[in-house]
């Protein structure tokens, strides 16, 4: 049994660098931090990345997460992946989890594919021991053939997405957190992973997407929430979620251009 | 401190939840932690050493890539600490009026302790920083990137330390042998404390992005203050500079054996002093502020 499971999380990150002043003019001019600012007691700008979120994601469930740039997608995933302790709420989750937040983590660009493979499973807990008996399935999952002796920096993106992706699901994990990365690969490597996410899905994992393709998040999850400005617009089933989104979408598209219509007029 | 040991943000009674599911094999996360924050601490410093496998092999990694593709590898290392005191060492004899025969030994023995004591705070500033990729995606004990830095640091250090016995074999001294026992409770207290401080400043100068320039030229002054290029007797009757100086007491409990000269009478004192301090400051700071130093990298 494996679960995710948060109640009233908040996120809050603290922006240091430059004047406040400044910063606070430039984040309320853009499109996307409106909203979500806090100024505290020290006269220090807090962005509210995530705003009392709640809801569970059980066994065997693929979960999306939908929303714009800035909605809070990624912020979420780090306190999914245990990363980022919330400042306010409570976190709980069971299960062994693998998250593919970027292609480059305990990736390095000097070593080749094979060694990357021992050196990505290490940063994933497992010994290189146990992770070299894997290698050869691994790398067969790859595609990337004699590839997997070149540095990892002469690889394309779509190659990094290959061998990323085959470590970290090589051993299936109980609860799997990917970003929007991994829909960069190719429609053939696309495809190969579906079946693999699908084969340990039913084993009762979990997987968590975020992404900006609809297409592909109608394909592979079953359930989904709506995040906007940090907090949660909707959850419920992903094809309702992601009409939520494109009304969303289309309603703050009619609002900018009535707002530069207004500033236009003026 | 609770009877059931602590796993990293983990803690055993979850009853506050209503209706929670079965926990099953996997490892339950629950966050912010229920233990208190010391206990979180510890249990983060517990972990991180139980990881000695994955530490261990990735400093030798951060070796083998620092040096991919050169001929002589790590040995550049022992190789331009070499040509350094060569050429140090011939000019400043002349310009101190001491024998070769006494300066060499002192010069290679202080500047390669020196280069460890000094390498592990610079880099300290970079504990977390240098490894936000890992820190931002993986759940991993914090005190692991600590261990892994100091480590690498002291094998580099393995490696430019063949140079002493060497000076000394071409520029013989009486030695005691059974005083170089005393190198092993030496290099034990600077590793204690290199990882003391690599939290301590790893910490600061995640959240602080002015810190580290602070701390490198704060390592330079106190390179020209310290007795390393000069003879302790050269400070005169400044000798308290180096008296209250603990990266000087660091590197004389070393190398007083090694040149077969007594140490210091206040240098072991100093070290522990600091050890003891550097230990409990590092840990307090380190639990005040453990879970904001993945929102600082």
């Amino acid at each position: 049994m494996s679960y995710l499971r948060l109640q009233n999380v908040s996120v809050d990150f603290p922006i240091y660098l430059g004047s406040s002043r400044s910063l606070r003019k430039l984040l309320v001019s853009s499109a996307t931090g409106r909203g979500n600012l806090a100024k505290d007691s020290s006269d220090r700008i807090n962005v509210r990345a995530l705003n009392n979120i709640s809801f569970e994601v059980g066994d065997g469930e693929r979960f999306a997460l939908v929303g714009a740039n800035g909605a809070g997608k990624t912020t979420l995933l780090k306190v999914l992946a245990g990363v980022f302790e919330p400042t306010q709420g409570r976190f709980v989750s069971s299960g062994r989890i693998s998250s593919m937040l970027d292609t480059s983590v305990g990736l390095n660009g000097d070593s080749t594919g094979y060694e990357n493979i021992i050196l990505r499973g290490m940063h994933m807990g497992i010994h290189p021991k146990d992770m070299r008996q894997h290698v050869p399935a691994i790398a067969e999952f790859t595609d990337l053939g004699d590839y997997l002796d070149m540095p990892v920096r002469t690889y394309s993106s779509g190659m990094m997405i290959r061998l990323a992706f085959s470590i970290s699901t090589y051993i299936p994990p109980d609860i799997l957190l990917m970003d929007e990365w991994l829909t960069a690969g190719d429609a053939q490597f696309l495809a190969k992973a579906q079946r693999r996410i699908e084969e340990f899905v039913a084993g009762s994992s979990i997987l968590v997407l975020a992404s900006h393709s609809m297409a592909l998040l109608e394909q592979w999850c079953s359930r989904g929430i709506l995040l906007h400005q940090g907090r949660v617009l909707m959850i419920g089933p992903v094809k309702e979620v992601i009409d939520a989104y494109h009304e969303l979408a289309q309603r703050s598209a009619a609002e900018a251009e009535a707002a530069a219509e207004a500033a236009r007029a003026a | 401190m609770p009877s059931t040991r602590l796993r990293l943000g983990m803690v055993a009674e979850l009853t506050q939840l209503e209706a929670l599911p079965e926990a099953g094999a996997g490892p339950v996360v629950d966050l912010p932690a229920q233990a208190s924050r010391l206990d979180q601490a510890f249990a983060d410093f517990i972990e991180g050493w139980q990881l000695n496998w994955l530490w261990v092999r990735l400093a030798h990694q951060d070796m083998r890539i620092r040096y991919r593709g050169s001929l002589i590898g790590p040995f550049w290392q022992t190789l331009t600490t070499a040509i350094m005191i060569g050429s140090m060492g011939f000019i400043y004899a002349k310009l101190f009026h001491v024998e070769l025969q006494d300066y060499l030994p002192l010069l290679s023995s202080g500047l390669i302790f020196w280069q460890l004591v000094a390498g592990i705070i610079t880099e300290g500033c970079g504990t977390f920083d240098a490894v936000r990729g890992i820190i931002q995606q993986v759940r991993l004990p914090l005190f692991l990137h600590a261990f892994r830095l100091v480590y690498r640091n002291l094998l580099i250090f393995a490696h430019s330390f063949v140079i002493v016995p060497v000076v000394l074999v071409i520029f013989p001294h009486p030695i005691e042998p059974l005083r170089l026992l005393e190198l092993i409770p030496g290099a034990v207290l600077i590793a204690i404390n290199g990882v003391a401080i690599s939290i301590l400043l790893g910490t600061l100068c995640a959240r602080f992005r002015d810190v580290p320039q602070i701390v490198a030229s704060m390592v330079q002054v106190i390179f020209f203050m310290t007795p390393i290029v000069f003879p302790p007797g050269a400070l005169g009757s400044n000798q308290w500079l180096a008296t209250i100086n603990p990266l000087y007491a660091a590197i004389d409990v070393m190398r007083a054996p090694l040149l077969g000269q007594p140490t210091g009478a206040h240098s072991w004192q100093l070290l522990l002093i600091i050890t003891v301090l550097n230990c409990v400051v590092s840990f307090l700071f380190f639990a005040r502020f453990r879970a904001r130093i993945a929102y600082w990298v």
